[in-house]
């Protein structure tokens, strides 16, 4: 038989300045966690939702990004000779591509090849600030074929040739002076005025931070006759690793990375943060869970005759660890939803972080995750339990006779 | 002496509860060394910039813009009556193959490094080598001791920037001296050679460094440089060297913002745990505090009692808990730990002292709820309620 809940309840309620700072404790420690972890849930969903499996970004080899790579516009020649490689098939809906295509600007059969100039520009923060380093890719209109997650979302696409951008949806939200029909100065010297004619959305990945123009208005604009990196698409994921092998190979002489691979790369620094994360929320939990263990022995402490009595009437010892694990798992699992709660508040918040391999800046949101909500409920078991074995097998251990006669 | 016998009883009647409460006063106290260390670290890295007299001078749309190498005769040539000593810099990155870690490789002009930075190679048999070597370079001491590189090592890196080639080098100083632990430095003619070779665009630099006379000629040639080179195809921006450094540090997760933030919960934690014990341990004794009261024993002396009990505990608990991380930083295999930007964590014994400060804090300002009641309480009331 087990003692009803309510009993916990009102026993909290009866410490409630002991609960309350416990509770205080635990809520304080989830929300730690759980504002640490939203920083990384953040980044690794803007990273993680950049790219298909079948696009492989070929860069020269010995660089470690887009923004510091040059490739000579000579040697892309033999990538159209690559293995598997993809064409441009007709798609209707509401992507650029689309609008493209019903405009004749794509005709099928286009070779799924983007070469793309990496600039970047500094912009003002709309929280102020240090300006950020922001990306600029040149592409030509392919590129809207080879990332087919773009689309528009406001405004229409450059025309070729015009000192006309687009703006990732990220960036828009992110830095100031981006709104539609404005005009940003970009350039070497920053003293070519290009006009924000459309906002476009790269399913909430990490083109979405960038400003994309002309290809050949960007090469002319930051004096680049070099291409940075090229985008191709394979008809399947089984091409990839052939045409990989291609392009390292003698006949190309480039570097190749599957796409979703170079943006997981990329990710690589949030790994740092979760060391980190897991080191500080671990010393606070036990710290807690410490706190929750003078909490509890004192509960036990205090009720020993009330415990006793509870023995006595046929409560086995099960029932009453059984009890105060329950009370203790109340308190710690409503400490963490409020400290959840209040880290919530935080959710959705714009973000942004330098790269140190790009040196641009990736705009993200923090993001409460419902691994984030386990994670922090599984930290307040883990600190419930741990707090509340000991005490509770000393209440479990208690010598009914003696308890009752020590009034 | 009675009262001292008295306070150490007290302190050891619950045993586990002092433990308990000890632990999760130290363990924040712990967290608080930890994160001061690290912004500790990355201040002492700005105020060591701030100190140099020195200009950062990069291209003003962006950093990764190269500027002409014969920009420096002509910063040099501003005004010969405040001299100015000028070092070209171009940034490679570098990557050792097959070694995932990404270095952070300058070439500098030879002639005006030493003269620019002189923390760097102070030894004169260092600053030989570097200028008759023109493969020398400087490693950084935390990424000589993470390759486990040594003065005198043949050394290949990758540049991963034009000319993207595997370039030989000989270390020439570890910098054992120097707060920046990470930066290597090579010699830009010997990299220029290297450019040549595989046919990129020659005479560019990433920056330039400027070491003035006097902080007046700092002030003179912050503006002076951005003015002149105004109206030309690579305008400059113009910076001292510690806001040239914070705009990295601000953009990667603001980290002396994030960390004080933290540092300073996890000592709102402690200072929660240490009131749950002393406000537990004032009920439990609520007795014993009347009967002293009672037998005449002052306020003050009871508020007191509390008050050093908590002390003794709290302060206690801060000692190990800031200890501890000094220990394994200055004493175990963590110290060789790696972190970023800052690459080794000194824990200073000033930040434990500053820990245990707070620690004390932590104590008085958690007892004293209960030993104000204490000090309150009327014998009579309290006597009555107890069963």
């Amino acid at each position: 038989m087990a003692l009803p809940l309510t009993y916990n309840a009102r026993h909290l309620l009866a410490r409630r300045l002991s609960s309350g700072l416990t509770f205080l404790i635990v809520a304080v420690v989830v929300f730690v966690l759980a504002l640490l972890l939203s920083f990384v849930a953040g980044i690794r969903a803007a990273l993680g939702a950049t790219g298909s499996p079948r696009n492989i970004i070929v860069l020269k080899p010995g660089a470690t990004a887009e923004s510091t790579s040059l490739i000579p516009l000579d040697d892309l020649g033999p990538l159209i000779q690559t293995p598997g490689l993809a064409a441009a098939e007709p798609v209707t809906g509401t992507s650029a591509a689309a609008e493209l295509f019903t405009t004749g600007r794509l005709r099928p059969g286009d070779p799924l090849l983007s070469p793309e100039l990496a600039v970047q520009t500094m912009l003002p923060r709309r929280t102020g600030g240090a300006p950020a380093n922001v990306a600029i890719r040149g592409v030509d209109d392919i590129a809207f074929a080879v990332h087919a997650e773009v689309r528009l979302v406001a405004g229409r696409l450059f025309t070729p040739g015009a000192p006309e951008v687009l703006v990732g949806t990220a960036a828009q939200e992110r830095f100031a002076g981006l709104e539609l029909g404005a005009t940003v100065a970009l350039g070497r010297k920053g003293e070519r005025p290009y006009q924000v004619v459309g906002v476009f959305s790269a399913g909430g990945g990490a083109l979405e931070s960038e400003l994309w123009a002309p290809r050949t208005m960007i090469a002319d604009s930051f004096h680049r006759r070099l291409a940075s990196s090229v985008c191709l698409q394979v008809r399947d994921a089984a091409a990839v690793a052939p045409a990989v092998a291609y392009i390292q190979g003698p006949a190309v002489g480039l570097e190749a990375r599957p796409e979703l691979q170079y943006y997981r790369d990329l990710a690589e620094k949030t790994r740092e943060i979760v060391v980190l994360t897991s080191v500080l929320v671990g010393i606070m939990a036990i710290g807690a869970a410490f706190a929750v263990a003078t909490t509890m022995y004192a509960a036990v402490d205090g009720r020993r005759r009330e415990l006793a009595m509870l023995r006595a009437l046929g409560f086995g010892r099960g029932a009453i660890m059984a009890a105060l694990l329950a009370e203790s798992l109340l308190l710690c699992l409503l400490a963490s939803a409020c400290g959840l709660l209040v880290s919530a508040a935080f959710s959705g918040r714009q973000q942004d972080f330098l790269s140190d391999t790009t040196w641009t800046v990736l705009a993200y949101e923090l993001k409460i995750t419902p691994g984030i909500v386990a994670t922090a409920l599984l930290v307040a078991t883990a600190v419930s339990v741990g707090g509340t074995l000991a005490p509770a097998l000393r209440a479990a251990r208690l010598n009914v006779i003696t308890a009752l006669r020590k009034a | 002496m009675l009262i001292l016998s008295y306070l150490h009883r007290n302190l050891w009647r619950n045993p586990l509860r002092v433990l308990m409460t000890g632990l999760a006063v130290g363990l924040p106290i712990t967290i608080f060394v930890l994160s001061v260390a690290v912004v500790d670290g990355i201040n002492r890295f700005l105020d060591n910039s701030a100190r140099q007299l020195r200009l950062a001078i990069t291209h003003k749309s962006s950093i990764v813009y190269p500027l002409p190498a014969g920009y420096r005769a002509k910063i040099e040539a501003l005004d010969h009556s405040r001299p100015i000593t000028v070092c070209g810099m171009r940034w490679i990155g570098g990557k050792v193959d097959d070694k995932p870690q990404p270095l952070s490789t300058l070439a500098a002009d030879p002639d005006t490094f030493p003269a620019t930075f002189p923390e760097y190679l102070t030894d004169p048999a260092e600053r030989a080598a570097w200028d008759r070597d023109r493969q020398a370079i400087i490693v950084g001491r935390g990424t000589a001791a993470q390759f486990g590189w040594r003065v005198g090592d043949r050394i290949t890196i990758r540049a991963s920037v034009p000319p993207y080639s595997a370039i030989p080098f000989r270390v020439v100083s570890t910098a054992q001296d120097v707060v920046d632990p990470v930066t290597l430095f090579c010699r830009g003619d010997y990299l220029e050679e290297e450019v040549k070779r595989q046919g990129y665009p020659e005479g560019l630099v990433s920056f330039f460094f400027a070491k003035c006379r006097s902080p007046d000629d700092l002030e003179y040639y912050r503006t002076a440089i951005d003015a002149y080179f105004a109206n030309t195809p690579d305008p400059t921006l113009t910076q001292d060297e510690k806001a040239f450094m914070s705009q990295f540090i601000a953009q990667q997760f603001d980290l002396p913002r994030n960390l004080t933030i933290l540092s300073a919960l996890t000592v709102l934690v402690a200072v929660i745990a240490a009131a749950n014990t002393m406000s537990m341990n004032f009920r439990d004794r609520l007795a014993e505090y009347a009967a002293l009261k009672a037998l005449g024993f002052g306020r003050l002396l009871v508020f007191a009692l509390i008050q050093f009990e908590s002390l003794a505990i709290c302060v206690s608990a801060g000692l190990l808990g800031a200890l501890g991380p000094w220990y394994a930083f200055t004493f175990t295999p963590l110290r060789r730990l790696t972190l970023p930007l800052i690459q080794t964590l000194d824990v200073h014994l000033s930040v434990c002292a500053q820990a245990v400060g707070i620690a004390a804090a932590v104590g008085l300002i958690a007892a004293v709820w209960p030993a104000w009641a204490a000090a309150r309480l009327r014998p009579v009331v309290a006597f009555r309620a107890l069963e």
